[in-house]
C-alpha cells in the first residue's frame, strides 16, 4: 500500500457554532435580577458561558450549553460562587427528560453537537459512549488495557483507514480515511442540502457516502468519486449514468430497521421535485417492493451483481442485507456471488419513517450478526477476501470500535451524522414538513435551514472528534492500525457475563437521571 | 390420528412409525437459494451427453458445489441385463461415501433382505482430476439389482397388516424403509457420513457428485449411456465447503427423481406436516421434503397426478372462480386436507419418473402460483418427439442443437416453447410429458404432452418435419426461384419481394426453401448492398408468422438461420483489407477491435465463444466498441450470453442492435437511446430501469419484463412472463401483443398518459396454424392487474369484456376517449410495421365484423388509493392546489 493512502491529509477542523440563538445544553446558568452587570462572570468563565459586549450595559443571556456544570465548583472561576450578587443560579437542564430515548440519550445527543461544533472530545460532563438501553453495546466494554502496551503515537501516525474491495479482482481497491462510511439517505428522505453536505464531508474525509433510494441529484456529481450509488428494490432513480459514476453499487436487498417491508416515502414527501427526480406522481406515496422482483435466489441475486459489474467494469459492489437468523448464510453466498462488501444491517438503526413495531422488532441485534458471520467467513475460509460493514444503531465512536472489535472491518453511519446536525431525534422524519430541524425535509421553507458549508463541517468535526477516541483505544493495546482491530473480541467483555467482583472494575451502565 | 383414511393407508404410515428416526432439526444446514434446471423426455433412447451442454449453458446458475442427474427409461443393454430384469428389478444404487463402510452397508441392509440378480460397481474414470474443475472426489457407487426375499416381504405385510395392499406395492413400501434405515445408520445419525441411497426405483437411476451436474456424466462413464428422460441440476448452496453429495439433487421418491430449483418459506410447516405422517426429512433440504410429499401423495395416498398437482400448487383467486363446480368441489377438500404442507414462496419442479404399473416414463415440470422462478416449457413433434422443460430457453435451444447434430430427426428450434403460470385456471402451470408405448407392436414409443387438466397439448399435426439431407439437389422450380430472386433484388423497396417470399412459403416445399436460401447466400456474397437486402429478406422470414402449409415453422426457421448465420460468418475481418461495411468479430479475434474506417458501418459480432458475463462477456466488447465509434451491431451466436446493450450509458441514440439466436437475461436492461431489435423470443429481466430508447422483440419475453422502467418504446410480438413492468415509472410506451401470465404493472408509477405517462397496449392475440391474428382465451389471464398502480394506464383490448373488475386492485376500467386513441394510434401503427399486425383487420375486427376502436379497446386506469394518499398534511394547511402542475414547471 502506498504510503499517502494511510496518511492522506485529514481536513482541517474549523468550530461551527449551532445554527440556533439558544442551544440545548446539559445545564442552564440563569441570571436574575440582581445583576449589576459588573462583568466578573465573563471574566472568569474560560468556556465563554458569558459573553459580554463592551458597549452594551446589560449583560448577555448565558450561553449554558458551554457550561461544565457542577464541577466547576472546585475551580475558582465557579461563577456561581463568585457572583458578588449571587445572581447567577445554575441547574441541570430540565429539558433533558424529554430529549433522546435509551439509545441515544440526552447527553449522548448534547455531546455530539459539541464534537460537530468544535471537533473534540465534549469538555462537559456527558456520557457519550453508553446509553441506556440495558443492553447491546451499552454492555459491551472494552477490556482494561495492559499499561505496558500503550503505544506512544501521534494522532496523525495511527491508521483508521480501512480496504473495501479485498477480492484481488483488479478493481480499484478504495480505502477509506475512517473506518465508517454514510449511510443511504434518499432524495426525498433528507433535504437536498443535507445530501450534498454529506457528499462533501465523505470528499474530505476521504470516505464514501450513499444516495439512498431516490435517485441521483446532478448536484452530487462533483463528489460523484465518493457517493454509493444505492440500488433498491423500486429501482427509483437509478440509471446506467448512476451506476457508472459510482466507486462503488450498494443493493440493498433489505433494511434491518424494517426487514421485509421496503421503502416507504408517504406522499406528503412526493413533492413535486421529489417526484419528478423519481419520474412518480406528485402526493402518492412511494413503496419500494420488499424484495426485488428480479431477484428470488442466491444464482438470481449473482446475475444482478454480475449485471451491474457489467456496466461498470471499475465499480465495487457492496450489498446490503438486515440480519435474519441465517444471516451467516446470507453472507457467505453474497460473498460467492461477487460482492466486495457485505453490509450487515442490524435492528437498532432507521430513522422516524421505519415504523416501530419493525424497528423494535424483526432483525437480529447487530452485536450477534457481526460476530456470528465473521467467524462463520473465518471457518469458510474467505474472511480476508470480504470486507464486512456493520450498521444498524451504531451511534459514537466507542460503539464504532466494538463493532470492529467483534469481526467487522467497518461500519456505515446514518444517524450520528444527522445528529452532527442537530437532529433532535423527534422521529417525525417521516412527514413532509415534520421536521424541525430542517433535515429530513423536502420542504422548501425548512430546507434552507441548513447551508452545505455549515452542515459539511460539523459532519467532518464529528468524525475527526471520533477519530481521537479511535485513536487512543488503538494506542492503549498497542495497535498502529484499525485493521489490526478487526475481530479481536478478546479485547471486549459483556458486563452480563462477569462475576460480581470484575463487573465493578467496570463503568456500570448509565441509568437515567431523574431531574427534579 | 389418522381419522380419514382407509386402513391400508394407515397401516402403511404406523408402519413408518417404527422407523428410527432423529429429531427435527432447529434448522436448515445450508440455504440453498437458486439453481439450474433442466430435464427432456424423449420417445427414443438417448445418450447422456445430451445432458452435458445444458448443464454446461447453466454453470451461472449453479457454484460447482453440487450437481447431479437422473434417468428414467434406462438402456437395459448399457446395464449389462435384460429388459425383463430392467422392469421387474429395483436398480438400487447407493453412494459410498467411506470405503470402509461398504460390507458394512451390504451385511446390514441389502444381503439378509435382498435377492440380488446383479452388484457392480458402476464404472467410473480412472481419476477424478482428469475432469477440469472437478475438486472433490466423487463417491463410489454400488449399483445392485434387487428383489426383496420372498419370506421377508410375507413378514414385512404381516407384521403390519398390509394384506390388503397389492403385493408389489407392499415390495415398494419395503424398499423405501429399507432405504430409510440405511440412510439414518450410514448418513443422517453420523457427523462423518458413510452412505447414502442414491436411488432405489425400478428402471431410473440418480448420480450425484460435488461438482456440477454434466461432470457426473463425465465421471460415472454415462455419456454414451442411453435412456429416455434425462435431468439435471446445478446447486448452488452457500455454504462453502461441501465434500460429500448428499445434499445434491435429485431426491428420491420411490420410481421418481425430483430436481428443485428455490427456497420454502415454510420448510418447518411442511416437515411438521410431514412428521404427522410419520415421514421424517434425512438430508435436510427444501428439495428432500418436496420428494417425500410428493411420495406421500402419489404412493401412498395414490391420488392421481391432477390432485396431486392442486395439493402443490392450489388454485386461488380468480382462478378457482373460473373453474367448473365439479372441479371447486374436489379441490376445496384437497386445498383444506393440504394447504398446510403446499410449499410456499420460490419453488419449480422437475420430476422424472418411472410408473412401472402403467408402463410410462414421465417428465414433470410444476410452477409456483407466484411464477417465482423462470422456467420455459418446449416441445417438439415429428418421427420423434422430445419435451424438455428448463430454467432458460437457451439450455433448451443448446440440447436440441446437441440431439440434431447426431440424429438428424431432432431439429435444433423446437415446435413450441411456452412459460406457465402455477395454480392457472387453464392449464394450472404443470405439465405432463408421458413416454408411452405408440402401440404399433414394434416397442417403439410416443410421447404426449398434457396439463395439468389432462388436456393435450400438440403442434399441428398435418406438417412434416424436415431432415437435414446433407446432399443439396435442386428442386424443379429452381428457374423460377432464381429469378424470382434476381428480380426481387433488383428493386430497392423490397417490401413487395418480402410479401413475394411470405407467400411462396406454403407452395414451396422444403427443398425448395433451402435452395431459396442458398441462393440468397450466394448473392449475400456478391456486394454490400446485395447483402444487406438478403440480411433484410432473410429477417424478415425469421420474423414474420405467415402460413407454411405442411411445413414446420420450427424447420423452416431452421433453414433460415443457417443461411442467415452463414452469411454473417462470411463478413471480412476487421484487419482483412477488403472494403466491406460489415466487419466480423469474435472471441478469438477480440483484440482485433479498432475504430470503423471508412465507410464500415456494421460490426458482426459472433456471441458464441464468449463467456455469459464477467469481463470476457460479448456486452463488454460491444460497449468497448461502442467507445470506438462504432453504431450498428449483428449480434449473432447466441447462447444465453447475458447484458447485452447494457452499459453504453445515456445518449446512445443512432445505435442499432439486431439480435439473433439465444439471447440471455438482462438484455438491453438501462438503455437510454439505442434501438434494438430482438429476431426470436427472449428471456429474463429484459429492460430492467430501461430509460429510452425502442425495444423489438419478435417473440416472448420472459419474466420481470420492464421492472423499474423508467421509458422507452417497446413492442413485443408475444407473450411477455409474469410480474412484466412492475415499478415502472416515468413514461414508458409498451405494446405487447399477447399477454402476461400475471402482475402486470404492479404499482406502476407512470405519470398522466395523456400529458407524457407511461402505458402499456395489451391486445391479447396470438397466430392460429395459418398465421391469422386470431384472439387468445382471454386478454389477461391472471389475478392482479395494475395493482396498486398510482398513474399511468392499460389500454386493454378486450371486446368481450372477459377481464373482470376482480382482477384490478385498485384500478378501474374506463371507456376511451378520443385523445387518448390519438395518443395509441402511433403506436399501434408502428406495431403493424413492425409485425405486420393490421389495426384495420386485425385489431378492430372482431369476429369477422369491424368495430370502433371504443368498442374494443378498454382503458385501465389509477383510482387514488387510500393506502398510497393519505389525506395530506399538506393539503389541509395549505389547500388542495399546494402541489399541482403549475409548482412543478416553475420548480
Amino acid at each position: 500500500m502506498k504510503k499517502n493512502d494511510i496518511h492522506f491529509q485529514f481536513p482541517k477542523t474549523v468550530q461551527v457554532p449551532d445554527r440556533f440563538r439558544n442551544p440545548i445544553g446539559k445545564y442552564t446558568v440563569r441570571r436574575n435580577a440582581r445583576c449589576i452587570s459588573c462583568g466578573l462572570c465573563a471574566e472568569l468563565c474560560p468556556y465563554n458561558v458569558h459573553p459580554r459586549y463592551d458597549i452594551f450595559s446589560k449583560p448577555l443571556r448565558p450561553k449554558d450549553y458551554k457550561c461544565i456544570g457542577f464541577k466547576c465548583k472546585e475551580n475558582d472561576f465557579f461563577c456561581i460562587d463568585r457572583c458578588p450578587e449571587q445572581a447567577l443560579t445554575l441547574r441541570r437542564n430540565p429539558i433533558l427528560e424529554t430529549l433522546g430515548d435509551y439509545r441515544w440519550t440526552s447527553e449522548m445527543l448534547i455531546a455530539h453537537w459539541e464534537m460537530a461544533e468544535t471537533a473534540n472530545l465534549p469538555v462537559v460532563d456527558l456520557e457519550y459512549n453508553l446509553g441506556n438501553s440495558g443492553g447491546g453495546f451499552d454492555k459491551i466494554r472494552f477490556k482494561t488495557p495492559e499499561p505496558g502496551d500503550y503505544l506512544n503515537l501521534g494522532d496523525e501516525d495511527v491508521d483508521t483507514s480501512i480496504i473495501l474491495n479485498k477480492r484481488g479482482d483488479g478493481r480499484p481497491e478504495v480505502i477509506t480515511g475512517i473506518p465508517c462510511y454514510g449511510g443511504g439517505m434518499s432524495y426525498g428522505s433528507t433535504a437536498l442540502s443535507v445530501m450534498i453536505s454529506r457528499a462533501r464531508a465523505a470528499k474530505l474525509l476521504n470516505t464514501l457516502t450513499c444516495t439512498g433510494e431516490g435517485g441521483y441529484p446532478q448536484e452530487l456529481v462533483p463528489y460523484a468519486d465518493h457517493v454509493i450509488t444505492q440500488i433498491a428494490t423500486g429501482l427509483f432513480g437509478v440509471r446506467e449514468e448512476t451506476i457508472l459514476y459510482t466507486p462503488m453499487v450498494e443493493f440493498k436487498y433489505a433494511q434491518g430497521a424494517k426487514p421485509g417491508l421496503g421503502g416507504h416515502l408517504l406522499g406528503d414527501k412526493v413533492t413535486p421535485e421529489v417526484a419528478a427526480m423519481r419520474e412518480t406522481v406528485v402526493g402518492n406515496a412511494l413503496f419500494s417492493p420488499f424484495p426485488f422482483h428480479s431477484v428470488y435466489s442466491v444464482e438470481d441475486h449473482k446475475k444482478h451483481v454480475d449485471w451491474v459489474k457489467e456496466i461498470n467494469p471499475k465499480t465495487l459492489v457492496s450489498v446490503k442485507v438486515s440480519t435474519p437468523t441465517d444471516v451467516d448464510m446470507v453472507a457467505v453466498g453474497s460473498y460467492y456471488a461477487g460482492a466486495h462488501v457485505v453490509h450487515l444491517d442490524g435492528s437498532y438503526g432507521g430513522t422516524g419513517a421505519a415504523p416501530d413495531i419493525a424497528k423494535k422488532n424483526i432483525a437480529m441485534p447487530i452485536e450477534y450478526a457481526i460476530p456470528k458471520v465473521h467467524n462463520f467467513l473465518k471457518d469458510e475460509g474467505v474472511r480476508d477476501k470480504v470486507c464486512l460493514i456493520a450498521s444498524g444503531g451504531i451511534r459514537n465512536a466507542l460503539d464504532v470500535a466494538k463493532a470492529i472489535a467483534l469481526g467487522a472491518d467497518g461500519v456505515v453511519i446514518g444517524t450520528a451524522e444527522l445528529v452532527a446536525l442537530e437532529c433532535v431525534r423527534c422521529g417525525h422524519c417521516e412527514s413532509g414538513r415534520g421536521c424541525a430541524r430542517g433535515i429530513a425535509t423536502t420542504d422548501h421553507e425548512l430546507g434552507i435551514m441548513i447551508t452545505e458549508d455549515w452542515a459539511t463541517q460539523r459532519i467532518v468535526n464529528m468524525y475527526m472528534a471520533w477519530r481521537k477516541q479511535w485513536c487512543e483505544i488503538l494506542r492503549q493495546y498497542g495497535l498502529k492500525s484499525i485493521k489490526e482491530l478487526v475481530g479481536r473480541s478478546d479485547l471486549l467483555v459483556h458486563l452480563d457475563y462477569l462475576d460480581e467482583e470484575e463487573r465493578s472494575k467496570y463503568q456500570p451502565a448509565p441509568q437515567a437521571e431523574l431531574i427534579i | 390420528m389418522f381419522y380419514g383414511f382407509d386402513s391400508t393407508i394407515k397401516n402403511i404410515l404406523k408402519s413408518r412409525a417404527r422407523l428410527p428416526h432423529g429429531e427435527m432439526p432447529s434448522k436448515k444446514p445450508a440455504e440453498e437459494g437458486g439453481c439450474g434446471v433442466t430435464g427432456f423426455i424423449s420417445s427414443i433412447p438417448v445418450r447422456g451427453r445430451h445432458i452435458y451442454e445444458p448443464s454446461v449453458q447453466m454453470h451461472n446458475r449453479g457454484n460447482g458445489k453440487g450437481g447431479g442427474i437422473a434417468a428414467v427409461g434406462l438402456s437395459a443393454e448399457d446395464l449389462g441385463v435384460s429388459q425383463k430384469i430392467l422392469d421387474t428389478h429395483y436398480l438400487f444404487q447407493v453412494a459410498i461415501l467411506d470405503p470402509v463402510s461398504r460390507p458394512d452397508v451390504e451385511e446390514s441392509a441389502i444381503q439378509p433382505f435382498m435377492e440380488i440378480h446383479k452388484a457392480e460397481s458402476i464404472p467410473t474414470l480412472d481419476d477424478y482430476r482428469e475432469i477440469e474443475g472437478l475438486e472433490v472426489r466423487p463417491p463410489d457407487v454400488w449399483r445392485y439389482f434387487v428383489r426383496v426375499k420372498p419370506d421377508v416381504l410375507d413378514r414385512f405385510i404381516t407384521e403390519n397388516s398390509l394384506q390388503d395392499l397389492d403385493h408389489r406395492r407392499a415390495e415398494d413400501e419395503f424398499i423405501y424403509q429399507n432405504s430409510f434405515r440405511l440412510n439414518q445408520k450410514f448418513y443422517a445419525s453420523l457427523g462423518e457420513k458413510q452412505a447414502f441411497v442414491l436411488s432405489h426405483g425400478r428402471n431410473m437411476m440418480i448420480l450425484k457428485i460435488v461438482g456440477y451436474a454434466e461432470q457426473a456424466t463425465q465421471y460415472y462413464c454415462m455419456e454414451d449411456f442411453k435412456a429416455h428422460g434425462w435431468i439435471a441440476h446445478q446447486r448452488y448452496p452457500t455454504k462453502g465447503r461441501v465434500w460429500h453429495p448428499g445434499g445434491a439433487h435429485p431426491f428420491i421418491g420411490l420410481d421418481e427423481a425430483l430436481v428443485h430449483n428455490g427456497d420454502f418459506a415454510n420448510y418447518h410447516a411442511v416437515s411438521e406436516y410431514l412428521k404427522q405422517h410419520n415421514i421424517f426429512p434425512q438430508f435436510l433440504t427444501d428439495t428432500e421434503v418436496s420428494v417425500l410429499l410428493l411420495d406421500l401423495f402419489n404412493r401412498t395416498l395414490e391420488y392421481p397426478m391432477e390432485y396431486i398437482i392442486e395439493a402443490l400448487a392450489p388454485t386461488s383467486e380468480y382462478d378457482f372462480d373460473l373453474l367448473p363446480p365439479e372441479k371447486q368441489h374436489v379441490y376445496r377438500y384437497i386445498q383444506a386436507a393440504h394447504i398446510h404442507a403446499s410449499p410456499d414462496g420460490p419453488w419449480f419442479f422437475i420430476i422424472a419418473r418411472n410408473n412401472p404399473y402403467k408402463n410410462y416414463f414421465q417428465l414433470i415440470g410444476i410452477t409456483d402460483t407466484s411464477m417465482l422462478r423462470p422456467q420455459v416449457f418446449a416441445l417438439q413433434e415429428g418421427d420423434v418427439q422430445i419435451g424438455l422443460i428448463c430454467s432458460e430457453k437457451q439450455a433448451i435451444d443448446a440440447t436440441l442443437q446437441n440431439l440434431a447434430a447426431e440424429d438428424s430427426r431432432f431439429c435444433p428450434i423446437a415446435d413450441k416453447y411456452w412459460n406457465a403460470r402455477g395454480g392457472s385456471a387453464t392449464d394450472g402451470g404443470a405439465f405432463i410429458f408421458t413416454v408411452k408405448d405408440a402401440g404399433k407392436g414394434d416397442g417403439s414409443k410416443k410421447l404426449i404432452c398434457t396439463n395439468k387438466f389432462g388436456d393435450v397439448v400438440k403442434t399441428p399435426d398435418h406438417q412434416k418435419p424436415y431432415k437435414i439431407t446433407p446432399e443439396l439437389s435442386a428442386p424443379k422450380n429452381a428457374k423460377d426461384i432464381t429469378r424470382a430472386l434476381k428480380d426481387g433484388l433488383v428493386l430497392d423497396d423490397l417490401s413487395d419481394f418480402k410479401r413475394y417470399c411470405c407467400r411462396q412459403i406454403i407452395d414451396w416445399d422444403y427443398v425448395s426453401i433451402r435452395y431459396f436460401s442458398n441462393e440468397l447466400e450466394k448473392v449475400a456474397k456478391d456486394n454490400d448492398e446485395d447483402k444487406s437486402k438478403t440480411i433484410e429478406i432473410l429477417t424478415h422470414l425469421m420474423d414474420r408468422r405467415f402460413p407454411t402449409g405442411n411445413k414446420k415453422r420450427s424447420a423452416i426457421l431452421q433453414i433460415i438461420k443457417e443461411s442467415l448465420t452463414s452469411i454473417f460468418n462470411a463478413s471480412p475481418d476487421l484487419n482483412q483489407n477488403t472494403s466491406s461495411r460489415y466487419r466480423y468479430i469474435d472471441w478469438e479475434k477480440r483484440n482485433t477491435l479498432r475504430s470503423p474506417l471508412n465507410d464500415e458501418k456494421v460490426l458482426v459480432i459472433n456471441a458464441r465463444d464468449f463467456q455469459p458475463e464477467g469481463k470476457n462477456c460479448d456486452s463488454r466488447l460491444l460497449c468497448a466498441a461502442y467507445k470506438l465509434g462504432w453504431k450498428q451491431f449483428i449480434c449473432y451466436g447466441y447462447r444465453g450470453q447475458r447484458f447485452c446493450a447494457c452499459g453504453l450509458s445515456k445518449d446512445s441514440d443512432g445505435v442499432r442492435i439486431d439480435v439473433y439466436d439465444s439471447s440471455g437475461d438482462y438484455l438491453a436492461s438501462g438503455i437510454d437511446g439505442l434501438e434494438i431489435y430482438v429476431h426470436g423470443n427472449a428471456q429474463d429481466q429484459l429492460g430492467q430501469i430501461m430509460k429510452r430508447g425502442k425495444l423489438v422483440i419478435h417473440g416472448d419475453v420472459g419474466q420481470t419484463f420492464m421492472y423499474g422502467a423508467k421509458g422507452g418504446d417497446v413492442y413485443v410480438l408475444g407473450n411477455a412472463a409474469g410480474r412484466p413492468l412492475i415499478n415502472a415509472v416515468g413514461h414508458p410506451r409498451v405494446v405487447i401483443n399477447g399477454t402476461c401470465l400475471d402482475y402486470l404493472a404492479q404499482s406502476f408509477m407512470a405519470g398522466d398518459p395523456l400529458k407524457d405517462g407511461g402505458f402499456i397496449i395489451l391486445n391479447g392475440i396470438e397466430f392460429d396454424e395459418d398465421a391469422n391474428v386470431i384472439d387468445q382465451p382471454t386478454p389477461y389471464p391472471g389475478s392482479n392487474l395494475f395493482s396498486l398502480a398510482s398513474g399511468g394506464a392499460i389500454y386493454l383490448r378486450d371486446p368481450d369484456h372477459k377481464v373482470v373488475i376482480d382482477q384490478l386492485n385498485g384500478g378501474e376500467f374506463v371507456a376511451l376517449s378520443p385523445a387518448d386513441w390519438e395518443l395509441v394510434l402511433p403506436y399501434v401503427e408502428e406495431n403493424e410495421r413492425l409485425f405486420g399486425i393490421s389495426i384495420e383487420n386485425d385489431l378492430l375486427t372482431v369476429n369477422g365484423h369491424k368495430r370502433d376502436y371504443t368498442e374494443v379497446y378498454r382503458k385501465v386506469q389509477a383510482v387514488t388509493l387510500d393506502v398510497l394518499a393519505k389525506e395530506s398534511v399538506a393539503a389541509e394547511e395549505w389547500g388542495e392546489d399546494w402541489q399541482d402542475d403549475e409548482n412543478l414547471k416553475s420548480a
